[in-house]
């Protein structure tokens, strides 16, 4: 596996998580997707989003992922590092 | 805004009103919230119970010059859904924001972004403070949403600083804006 697979994978895995929190369409959620662009993506909804990713992950996530978590791509990236 | 220090200050947003809490503000309705332990958990207190006339001391302890007590009334419905205290240091213009929405309806309506919004204008234009923080524990996950939605920066962790209501330790954080940041990020909110 090629470190780019593994952050494809990380993204698909990361937009199929988010998009369970928000009860969004993966389709519907860009590469660009942020809480500064998701109208669903409010404060219970992140609740529910850091609940999904440790699950997802079985472990629970530390204050400096927990205050990291803003986009995509910042849940892409605790996908690849912890997953 | 024409305010001068030590008035009763009122802020509007499109939903909402906020402004300084008087005694005949104080319900069994707010009193209420600070009982209830899934409300109040959020400032990691397990909810106590007190009457009407302690709130309306503690209320009244808050000057609106160095202390703001704030109710968020809903414009349309005139009811009380929460409120916020800040405590501004005014030699090193800053202040420090805290709030309980305790009305659950309101829960995931994103009332803390457009009322903060109000109260930032008011500390950074008004009052022309440098610097606002907040305290949430990192596990608070809608506060710390509505920090990082609202353009603060996580400036720090204190491991382990907070004893749990429910047990254990807790980390808590450190968010900070800037003034500067604030002017650049309420824009993008404003798109």
């Amino acid at each position: 596996m090629t470190d780019q697979t593994t952050a494809t994978d990380g993204v698909d895995r990361a937009r199929a998580i988010l998009a369970g929190a928000l009860e969004l369409d993966p389709a519907a959620i860009g590469a660009d997707a942020s809480i500064a662009t998701l109208e669903a993506w409010d404060s219970l909804a992140h609740m529910r989003l850091i609940a999904a990713v440790e699950a997802d992950l079985a472990v629970e996530l530390g204050p400096e992922a927990i205050v990291s978590i803003a986009s995509l791509a910042d849940i892409a990236r605790i996908v690849e590092q912890q997953g | 805004m024409t305010w001068q220090p030590g008035e009763p200050l009122t802020l509007e947003t499109a939903r909402f009103i906020v402004r300084s809490t008087t005694i005949y503000d104080v319900t069994e309705a707010m009193v209420a919230w600070m009982a209830d332990p899934e409300v109040m958990i959020t400032l990691n207190s397990p909810g106590r119970e007190m009457t009407v006339a302690q709130l309306k001391r503690q209320v009244k302890r808050y000057d609106n010059k160095r202390g703001f007590h704030l109710t968020v009334f809903d414009r349309a419905s005139h009811e009380a859904i929460g409120f916020y205290t800040v405590n501004c240091k005014p030699w090193h213009r800053t202040a420090e924001t805290a709030v309980v929405i305790g009305n659950r309806d309101y829960w995931g309506r994103n009332v803390v972004i457009e009322t903060r919004s109000a109260i930032l204008d008011f500390l950074f234009d008004t009052m022309e403070l440098h610097k606002v923080t907040g305290l949430p524990f990192a596990r608070n996950f809608p506060s710390v949403f509505n920090y990082k939605a609202l353009g603060f920066r996580c400036e720090g962790v204190f491991r382990e600083h907070l004893r749990g209501v429910e047990g254990g330790r807790l980390d808590q954080c450190l968010f900070g804006l800037l003034r500067d940041e604030w002017h650049i990020h309420r824009e993008t909110l404003r798109r």
